[in-house]
Order: C-alpha cells, then sequence, then structure tokens
C-alpha cells in the first residue's frame, strides 16, 4: 500500500479599507486523524495574535478553533499548516457490497441495525444524514432530477457511481456562478456551479431517497500539465459526498471530478453541509465595511520547497 | 372588556351542576361569606379601573408605538382554583418539570433515550432547537431546565391537561405579577376577604436559582444579567418589570462583549464581569459566530465563554428542544424509563408524523385534528383542521406526507360549551423554577381568556389573574409590598450600558424640550388670542416677531420664517399659524409630540432604570395627545366638508389651551418623579444632564431670537413678557421689578441668576455637577473646556451694556455676540458628550463567506 506524505498551507487574508476593532472567528481547518490519513503535525495561526482562543471537538468529531483578536487591525490573517499522510485507495467495484439503494433506505426507517452494519450510535448518526439541513432542501425539482438514477433494485454503489457521472456530465462547473445561498433549484435551473453546489445535489439526491449521505470538506491536490511547473498556492479547497454503504463504511465520492475519493485528497472535516464545516467562519465589528478574503492554498509532497 | 368574556369561567376549579355530570361555567362565588360576592356593577367597575391602572403603568403586549393598541388586557374576575386541586396540579407540574429537566441532561449527555423504542432519535435530530454546538455543556447545580412554563387547560371532564410546555425563554411571570397588583387593587374588597396565595415566593426562587448555576469563578455575589432583544419585542414589559423585580440589569446583546473567554458588560466606566446571563432572546440568536449568522441580538463568543465554564446561562441554549410537540405523545414512556414513574399530568393526545402508523392516523383524521408543525415558520403555524376545505386539506397532506417528521396532530381539549356560548378558548400559564433541589411552582399563573378557537394575546386575549385559595392565611401586607422580591444593593452605575446612559440622557433632553415647547406654545397662544385681529398695533407686531422667531415651524413658509424678523416688514402674517400641529403633529419638526414620543421611546429603553410611576403620565400625555387629535380631525371632517382649508384665524387656538395645561401637568409630574423618585445615582446625573443642557441651548436660542433685534418700546416690553413666560419666571420677575420689563433685567434674571432654576447660570452649575458624577470613559476636558467657556461669557455678560449697546441697523451686537458664543460651545459640548460618555461598540458584521472564493478555475490539471 503506496502511502503519499503531504505539506499542507492554508492561508486567508482579508485586508480592510478602515480598521477593525474585534475579529472574532472559528475554524475547521485542522485536518481529521482517520485510519488513512494520518496528522503528523498541524498548527494554526492567527495575525495579529488573537487574545482569546480555544479549540473543541464538535458535533461531528471536526477540531474547530475559536479565537477572539481584540485589538484595532486592518488586516487579518489565518494561517494553518499539516503534514500528514495519506493512503486512501479507491475500491473496486467488485469490493463494494452489492446492498440495494431502497434496502438501505428502509433499514434506516425500521432502524435495522444488522443491514446496516451500525451500532445504536451509528443509526442515530444515519438519521441524521437523511434529514434536509441548512443548504440541502427537500424540493420536487431535485427529486425529479434524481429519479433516473434511483432505479428499483439497483445497488446503492451503482447509484453513486451513477450520479458522479451525472452530475459531471449534466452540469458546468464556474467559479462565481454560486452564491452560499444558491438553492439546489437554481443550480440545477442554471446548469452551473462550484464543488459546494455539486456536493448538495448529490447529497440531496441521496437523502430524498432515504439514503444517508454527508458533506466532506477538504482538499485536492492539483497536478500541473507534463512539462509545467507546480504554481504554488493555487492548489483549492474542495468538497465532496461520504454516502453510507452498509458493509463497507462512508464511501467517499467526489461529483465535481466523477471520481471517488483516493490519496490526493485531505480530509478536513465533515458535517450535514457546507454550513456545519466552513473553514473559516467569523464576526468583525467595524465601522466600515467587510473586504473579500485572499486565499491560498498549498499541498504539496512533503519535503518540496516550504510554501511562505 | 368584552362581556362574555366575562361570563364565561373555563378554569377555575369545575363545580358540577344539579345533575352532577355537567360543569357549570358560570362564575362561583360561593367560597366568599355571604353578600361579599361582586356585583355585576362592581366587575364594569373594576374593569374600567383595572385598564386605567394598566395604561397607567405603561403594561403592553406588543412593540413600544405611537398608537399602540397593545396595552395589556386583564379580566378582573380571576381564575380561582380550591387548595387541595392545586396541590396535585403543584405535584404534577413538579414531576413534569423533573421529567423534562432529565431529558434535557439525555439529549446533550448520554443519548441513551435517543431510540425508537423510547424517543426516536429523528423527533429530536430534526428539530431546530437541538442546538448541536452546545452538546455536552453542562450548568453548574445540577440541572439543566431551571425555569420552565407549562400551558394548561380543563378537559371535558375537567381536569387539567397540557397543551404545551414552554422551555425556550418563557413570558408571562411578569405579567402575571402585575395582573395580580392591578387586581388585588380593583377587587381589593373581595381580596382582602380571601386567603390568596403569595406569587412572591415564585420570584424569590428564580432570585436564589440564578445563584445557584452561577458558575466557580463568580465569586460570592454573582452578576446577573436579563438579555433582552430590545424595546421591540412583544413581551417587552414582561422583560423589563421582571429585571427590575429582580434587581437585573436590563441587557442587549450589543451591551455585552466576550474577552479573555469570559462574557462582560460593557458598562460606561469599563468592563464588567457577567456572571449569569437570564435571556429572553431565543438560543440560536445568541451568538452571531457560533449560531446564527448574521443576529445582532447576541454576542458573538458567548458559546465559547460558556464552553469555558465561566459564565452561565437560564435557560441554557437549547433547551427549546422540549418544546417540540412531538415529544408530548412520549411523555408517559419517558417518565417510566426516566424516573420510573407514571406521569401524572396528562397531555392533549398527540401524534408525532415522523412513525408511520401516526402518519397514518392523522392523514385519516385530519378534519377532526388540530395540526401542528414541530417548529412554527413563516408558512407553517397550527391549522386547526376541521376549518380547512377538501382541497387545502389535500394539500396539507402533501406537505405532511413529503416531510412527516415536521408534523404533529393533536386531540382538540377543552371544556364542553353550551352552544350559545359561542368559541371559547381558555389557557392557563404555569411557571416553575429548579431551586433547592426540586422545583418552586409559583402559586398562580397567567390566564388567558379569548372569545375565539385559539388564545393569542396579539390577537387580543384578555388576561386573568389566578388565585389559590390557600388554607393559611397571608401576611397581611403581603397583598401590597409582595412584588418588591428583591432589588438589592447594586453597584453604582453597574449595569448601566453606554445604550442605556445616552437613552436616559436622551429622555431628559426630550422631557425638556417637550416642556419648553408647551410653555412656549402657551405664551405664543396667548398673544395669539389677544392681538391677531390688531397686527398693526404693538401687539400685533409682537405676536409676530413671537410667531417668526419662536414657532416658525407653524408658519407657512418655513424658510422665510427662519430669518430674523424685520421691524419694517409687513404686518400681517399671510396664513394663520398652525400652532396645533407644533403641539399634536409628530410629523412637524419641533412639535411636542415627536418630543413626547422620542420621551417614550428613550424610557422603554430604559424601563428597567424608572419608577413605573414615570409610566403613567407618559401615557397619559400620549392619550391626550391622542384624543385631542382624533377631535381635531372630528371637527375638521364636519365642519369643512371636503375642503380641510387653512383653519380660521378665531379658532388657530380653540382647545390648545387645555390640553396645553393637561401635556404640563403630567411633564412636571415626570420630572417630579425624576427629582424626588430616583436615588441619585449615574443613571439620574444623566437624566439630568440631558435636561440641563437641553434647557441651556432653549434658553439661549429664544434669547437670541427675541431680543438682539431692538424693537419700539412698547413691543419690546410685551416681548419680554412672553420671554418670561416662556422661560417660567415671570412672577419671581414681577416680585422682583415693580417697573415693566427691560432687557437688561431680564437677562440677569435668565442668565446670571444662579437661584432660578431656569436661568443660563444655573443650568451650567447642574450640568457640570452632574458630568463630574458620570464615569467619563474617554476625556471629558475638551468637554470642561467648552462648558467653562459658557460659563465664563455667562460672568463676563454685562446685561446693562449689551442692552444698550445697539449698532446702526438696530441689532444689540454684543449680545448677539455672547448668545452666538453660547449657542456653539453649548452645541459642541453636546457632541463632546456623546463622544466621551456614549462610546458605544461598532456595528458588527459576518466576514465574507469563502464560498465559492477558493474554487478558482479548475486548476492546469483539469482537476478540481
Amino acid at each position: 500500500m503506496s502511502v503519499r506524505t503531504y505539506d499542507l498551507v492554508h492561508r486567508t487574508t482579508y485586508e480592510y479599507a478602515q480598521p477593525v476593532t474585534d475579529s472574532y472567528g472559528r475554524t475547521t481547518l485542522t485536518p481529521r486523524d482517520l485510519p488513512d490519513q494520518r496528522v503528523l503535525a498541524t498548527s494554526l495561526t492567527v495575525d495579529p495574535a488573537p487574545a482569546d482562543t480555544g479549540e473543541h471537538v464538535d458535533w461531528f468529531g471536526n477540531t474547530t478553533t475559536y479565537f477572539g483578536v481584540t485589538r484595532p487591525h486592518t488586516r487579518l490573517v489565518v494561517t494553518a499548516r499539516s503534514t500528514l499522510e495519506v493512503s486512501r485507495t479507491v475500491p473496486p467495484r467488485a469490493a463494494l457490497p452489492d446492498v440495494g439503494w431502497r434496502a438501505v433506505a428502509r433499514a434506516v426507517t425500521a432502524g435495522d441495525l444488522g443491514l446496516l452494519r451500525t451500532d445504536a450510535a451509528g443509526l442515530v448518526t444515519l438519521r441524521e444524514a437523511v434529514l434536509p439541513s441548512a443548504h440541502v432542501t427537500f424540493v420536487e425539482e431535485v427529486r425529479d432530477w434524481a429519479a433516473p438514477s434511483f432505479a428499483d433494485e439497483r445497488p446503492l454503489a451503482d447509484v453513486v457511481t451513477d450520479l458522479l457521472h451525472r452530475v459531471r456530465a449534466e452540469l458546468t462547473y464556474r467559479s462565481g456562478s454560486t452564491t452560499v445561498s444558491t438553492t439546489q433549484a437554481q443550480l440545477l435551473a442554471q446548469g452551473a456551479g462550484v464543488c459546494q453546489d455539486f456536493a448538495h445535489l448529490m447529497i440531496a439526491a441521496l437523502r430524498v431517497h432515504g439514503v444517508p449521505a454527508r458533506y466532506a470538506s477538504g482538499y485536492i491536490e492539483t497536478r500541473p500539465r507534463p512539462g509545467r511547473p507546480k504554481l504554488r498556492g493555487a492548489d483549492a479547497s474542495h468538497a465532496w459526498v461520504s454516502v453510507w454503504l452498509p458493509g463497507h463504511g462512508w464511501l467517499d465520492a467526489d461529483p465535481t471530478n466523477d471520481q471517488l475519493v483516493d490519496d490526493r485528497y485531505v480530509v478536513l472535516g465533515w458535517g450535514r453541509d457546507y454550513h456545519d464545516v466552513p473553514p473559516l467562519r467569523g464576526v468583525i465589528f467595524t465601522e466600515g465595511g467587510g473586504a473579500t478574503p485572499r486565499v491560498e492554498v498549498d499541498l504539496v509532497p512533503a519535503g518540496s520547497e516550504p510554501f511562505v | 372588556m368584552r362581556q362574555t368574556a366575562r361570563v364565561t369561567d373555563l378554569l377555575s376549579s369545575p363545580r358540577l351542576l344539579g345533575d352532577g355530570t355537567t360543569i357549570a361555567h358560570r362564575p362561583d362565588w360561593a367560597w366568599l361569606p355571604p353578600g361579599a360576592a361582586p356585583t355585576d356593577a362592581d366587575l364594569t367597575r373594576a374593569g374600567r379601573q383595572a385598564e386605567q391602572l394598566l395604561a397607567g403603568h405603561g403594561v403592553t403586549y406588543g412593540a413600544d408605538r405611537a398608537d399602540s393598541d397593545h396595552h395589556w388586557r386583564l379580566d378582573p374576575l380571576p381564575v380561582v382554583v380550591d387548595e387541595p386541586e392545586w396541590a396535585r396540579l403543584d405535584a404534577a407540574l413538579v414531576q413534569r418539570a423533573e421529567l423534562l429537566d432529565a431529558v434535557l441532561h439525555d439529549l446533550y449527555g448520554a443519548r441513551r433515550l435517543l431510540d425508537d423504542r423510547v424517543l426516536p432519535p429523528t423527533a429530536v435530530l430534526s428539530h431546530p432547537g437541538f442546538l448541536r454546538p452546545v452538546d455536552g455543556l453542562r450548568l453548574p447545580g445540577g440541572r439543566e431546565l431551571v425555569l420552565t412554563a407549562t400551558d394548561l387547560v380543563r378537559d371535558a371532564s375537567g381536569e387539567w391537561c397540557v397543551l404545551a410546555d414552554r422551555t425556550q425563554a418563557p413570558s408571562g411571570a411578569g405579567y402575571a405579577m402585575e395582573d395580580r397588583r392591578v387586581v388585588a387593587q380593583v377587587l381589593a374588597p373581595v381580596y382582602r376577604q380571601a386567603s390568596i396565595a403569595r406569587l412572591g415566593p415564585f420570584f424569590h426562587a428564580l432570585r436564589k436559582a440564578l445563584v445557584e448555576v452561577a458558575p466557580p469563578t463568580a465569586g460570592d455575589a454573582p452578576r446577573a444579567v436579563l438579555l433582552s432583544p430590545g424595546p421591540g419585542s412583544e413581551t417587552a414589559f414582561d422583560q423589563a418589570y421582571l429585571a427590575s423585580m429582580l434587581g437585573l440589569p436590563l441587557v442587549e446583546g450589543s451591551d455585552l462583549v466576550v474577552r479573555a473567554g469570559r462574557l462582560f458588560l460593557q458598562g460606561i466606566d469599563g468592563l464588567e464581569p457577567v456572571d449569569v446571563v437570564l435571556r429572553r432572546v431565543d438560543a440560536e440568536w445568541c451568538d452571531s459566530l457560533e449560531l446564527r449568522a448574521g443576529s445582532r441580538l447576541g454576542v458573538p463568543g458567548f458559546v465559547h465563554a460558556l464552553r469555558r465554564g465561566t459564565v452561565s446561562v437560564v435557560n441554557p441554549l437549547g433547551a427549546s428542544v422540549l418544546e417540540n410537540p412531538a415529544l408530548l405523545g412520549y411523555l408517559p414512556r419517558l417518565a417510566r424509563a426516566v424516573l420510573d414513574q407514571d406521569l401524572t399530568l396528562a397531555s392533549a393526545p398527540t401524534w408525532w408524523c415522523g412513525e408511520e402508523r401516526a402518519l397514518r392516523h392523522v392523514l385519516g383524521r385530519l378534519d377532526r385534528l388540530v395540526v401542528k408543525p414541530t417548529v412554527h415558520g413563516p408558512r407553517t403555524t397550527t391549522v386547526l383542521g376541521w376549518t380547512l376545505s377538501v382541497a387545502e386539506r389535500e394539500e396539507l397532506a402533501a406537505r405532511i406526507a413529503a416531510e412527516p417528521w415536521r408534523w404533529v396532530g393533536q386531540e382538540p381539549v377543552g371544556p364542553v360549551l353550551a352552544d350559545d356560548d359561542g368559541p371559547r378558548a381558555a389557557v392557563m400559564r404555569t411557571f416553575a423554577v429548579a431551586h433547592a433541589g426540586t422545583y418552586t411552582v409559583m402559586a398562580g399563573g397567567l390566564a388567558r381568556v379569548a372569545d375565539d378557537a385559539v388564545v393569542t394575546s396579539s390577537a387580543g386575549a384578555s388576561a386573568k389573574d389566578v388565585w389559590v385559595l390557600a388554607s393559611q392565611p397571608a401576611e397581611p401586607d403581603a397583598a401590597v409590598r409582595e412584588d418588591v422580591a428583591g432589588a438589592g444593593g447594586r453597584a453604582v452605575g453597574y449595569g448601566i450600558s453606554p445604550r442605556a446612559a445616552e437613552n436616559l440622557y436622551w429622555m431628559g433632553r426630550y422631557a425638556e424640550r417637550a416642556e419648553d415647547g408647551v410653555r412656549v406654545l402657551r405664551a405664543v397662544a396667548d398673544r395669539w388670542d389677544d392681538y391677531h385681529r390688531s397686527p398693526g398695533s404693538a401687539g400685533g407686531r409682537a405676536l409676530e416677531v413671537l410667531l417668526t422667531a419662536l414657532t416658525p415651524a407653524a408658519l407657512a413658509d418655513g424658510a422665510q420664517a427662519a430669518q430674523p424678523a424685520d421691524a419694517d416688514a409687513a404686518h400681517v402674517v399671510p396664513r394663520p399659524p398652525a400652532l396645533r400641529d407644533l403641539l399634536l403633529d409628530q410629523g412637524t419638526p419641533g412639535s411636542v409630540a415627536r418630543a413626547v414620543r422620542r420621551l417614550a421611546s428613550s424610557a422603554a429603553t430604559v424601563r428597567d432604570q424608572l419608577s413605573t410611576d414615570t409610566f403613567g403620565p407618559l401615557a397619559r400625555i400620549e392619550r391626550t395627545l391622542r384624543d385631542e387629535r382624533t377631535r381635531v380631525r372630528a371637527r375638521q371632517q364636519s365642519g369643512g366638508g371636503l375642503d380641510v382649508g387653512p383653519v380660521p384665524p378665531g379658532s388657530v387656538t380653540a382647545g390648545l389651551r387645555p390640553t396645553l395645561d393637561r401635556v404640563l401637568e403630567s411633564l412636571l409630574a415626570i420630572s417630579g418623579i425624576a427629582a424626588e423618585g430616583l436615588t441619585r445615582d449615574v443613571g439620574w446625573h444623566l437624566l439630568d444632564a440631558g435636561r440641563r443642557l437641553e434647557r441651556a441651548q432653549r434658553l439661549v436660542a429664544m434669547l437670541q431670537a427675541t431680543l438682539v433685534v431692538r424693537r419700539p418700546g412698547d413691543v419690546e416690553d410685551l416681548l419680554l413678557e412672553s420671554v418670561l413666560l416662556a422661560a417660567e419666571s415671570a412672577i419671581t420677575y414681577r416680585r422682583r421689578h415693580q417697573r415693566g420689563a427691560d432687557v437688561a433685567s431680564v437677562l440677569d434674571l435668565l442668565v446670571h441668576d444662579r437661584t432660578n432654576p431656569r436661568s443660563l447660570a444655573f443650568a451650567l452649575d447642574r450640568l457640570l455637577a452632574d458630568l463630574e458624577a458620570v464615569p467619563a470613559p474617554r476625556s471629558a476636558a475638551q468637554r470642561d473646556h467648552l462648558l467653562h467657556g459658557v460659563a465664563d461669557l455667562v460672568a463676563e455678560l454685562d446685561t446693562v451694556a449689551v442692552g444698550n449697546e445697539v449698532s446702526e441697523d438696530g441689532r444689540r451686537v454684543r449680545l448677539a455676540d455672547a448668545l452666538g458664543s453660547m449657542l456653539w460651545r453649548l452645541r459642541e459640548a453636546s457632541d463632546e458628550i456623546e463622544r466621551v460618555h456614549f462610546v458605544r461598540p461598532a456595528p458588527s458584521r459576518a466576514l465574507d463567506d469563502l464560498w465559492g472564493s477558493t474554487y478558482g478555475d479548475p486548476g492546469e490539471g483539469g482537476e478540481r
């Protein structure tokens, strides 16, 4: 089994025209330690230095960090640095169980722990993962769009593969085409969005059919075209979907790139949708306006020239 | 007060009619000594008195506004419950509170109950009141549910039955106390003959409960605040009343800040730690960082401080998950699982549609059930199934089937009424507080009745007091004094935020502005009555000066009036002045009505700092102005038909004088309460400083407008007389000076005389003393420099010289210079006071979201 080691830097910079007296923030920028993803080192720095910080493991098990900067500033920089080993491999289709999506949905309703291959606490998690959430709503448009993928006795693994193909084939990736408040119905109507939209759409399609699905936040390594140097700091945050496949567990699937998640991905955390795990959210106090953040992500093999 | 609501009694201990099966719903006074029962006439009179008392106390339901119909309605006929029945209810309510507390404990802890055999997980997970960010947090003292309220009805057999539990931030305890105060007064003869359980012990227990939950960091005397959404809240009265009864500062989210993991109140004298928050803000709104983004009602970092264990909040964030009506059906099962007891108090039979069998049951009986969403939203409210058309029922069924976990069906529960009684509903809210290891139930509650199928205060339900007949007589003075549950000593200035400070200061200013406005109008109206028919006379010319100088807004062309009056200009005022608008019309700049409205709004935000007596006169002024407006409108419509042209000159002041007098009387009452009814704390000094500054500014402006231009002797005599009247110094002047008025001695009295409370010198002395007593978080040097500058100008003013030194164009130039200089300094000083004392935090906003911004065009490898 191959292991890939990464150095990861995620830096967000806000520059304000007028002073901000206080900045309060919460980050979900610490990668999760998982069987196929070991965190060797991780740190978070905030500049100016916060008067107060606090770490907290949230409802979903993600490590989040609170900070409060309480002296006036015109620039806020939040930098997360980690070194990790990723050994994730994509299971071949033959290795995935053939359980049908409808059987899974029925088992969630009935609380059939045997079929679901989980325990009582796990059932609570799965019941939560079939409910609508802040950004995932149950509307006719999603039901209609998803229906062709949910043929009656289809194995759930094939439903997932089909949804991945269809998102990639039927929707266009267009940066800036959506905002945090774009709904799935709007996304389908305009036919374009970004990775969070695609993740939300696929989650909605699964949940509306009673299949547990959650939202994953993380990164994907970009590789330069052959012969071109890698552009530093130009990697990206990313979002995808986890589906509960009884007998396998949570299966991570990336509708933006129509593939299952492998060792080119780094997982930060997961939740019901984007609302539960934004990398950074905050509140500022100022007489002036806000600022558009500048974001740099650098995901490179460990030992590369450091990104500063 | 509708008569029908009074004669039906749906909540008192049931009494059976002759055949022994039907319950009587007529008031029953059999428990009183013979002849003591109030007659219908007594009750009608009591109702009227109650209405007056409630208006006088400023008791409202709904946000503060001028022409509001949001007066709290009270039906004086109490709900009467026998002690044995109440004792059973009390025990049942304690059991229920203990059960809910245990459930809350589990839901944010071990979650052993989240099991299909006890409580289906989805019922909890789908409820927005289940706040994941506060999972695992614990309140010191062993309880999670500190304050709970229960809405109860009588069922057909006369038994109590729960409709809903209120666990978020229950309202109504303050209203219940106020209802008791009023009913005890208007039904005094009856009240005195009965042994009625007191409400006081509940409030004592609540005070102690707030101490019991204080974090270990709090020390011996925990500091608690009541967090309010602000005066725009529907139950603002209830909140302010409770705060002052418990002796807690009434604060808003913008008054608080989190620093170094602790919650602080941003007082006018710096940060003051807060240990306990009694909240009336819904949990989701309490922290714009961790909970609802964009909320201005809470404090970013509040949840962080809670996690640090440095502050406690009552009820804990997340407690509203217990309000989910889906739980009602599971409570009997939960009681056996958690308490190993049978649940004594029944709930209305309720089916949660998240379970398939329940869903089928509800969908099959939609026409007979009350259908409730598990949480109310803009498009989802309670529906009475039998009121729907077939089509509407089908639509509702489709909505339920799509998201069944969002709905419950509830059996309608209520007393059996004779057909001719019409729709009628009555609900009683009880209150319980965790204290000393158990729960203390208020021996009484808040009953509400409506001539409707449902009871809502916003739709005009009437409240009723709830009397629990005690076997032991209450303390003799209990009835009158029982509202003073606490109000222990509070450190000087503690709990006064810059927001409260600013409102107190502006209250003082608006009170003075209104009072001065009334006096000026009186002086001008007198001259109008005497001289408007003889424009060419000395009186007519004095009138013209007064109108343009003091009441320019009443003239048709305000711009022209703003210029100094030209002594040789035309003598006839083209249109009769709209003096009445300056009294009644809130839209007219500088009107009394506008100052009064702002006075009332400022007062509403600092209700906890004020004596309740303040609100009586305030309500009376607003009523007087409203009545007069109505009268004028009626007269215009009946007299002038559609053409409401200018009022004939003769009626410019018709009816004005009595209204002015009535308004002034109430304004004097307000200033009297401030002078005699408030302790000289920081709040009082701010109030007084506002009044003094306003008076100084208005006095100087009046002198500038009237005395700078020299007029012929006979005109000036009349002018000076009016100035003295408007400055409330005419009598003093006459006593001191036998002859008519002259400029120098008028200036002496109004500018120099330190013994005259209406003089500039007096106002400055007081203003400086007041400001001295108020903490100044920023340097006050500039403020003091300006004010001392005014004092110096006052001292230097040679009243004889400035009166006599007149330029060629007829102006008293030195007087003009001096007054102009004073006015400029006073206005600058006012800005400085704002800057020094009312430093409010900058507005907050959410950081721009990272959505999309990190996901540029697909990178070089084409993968994203």
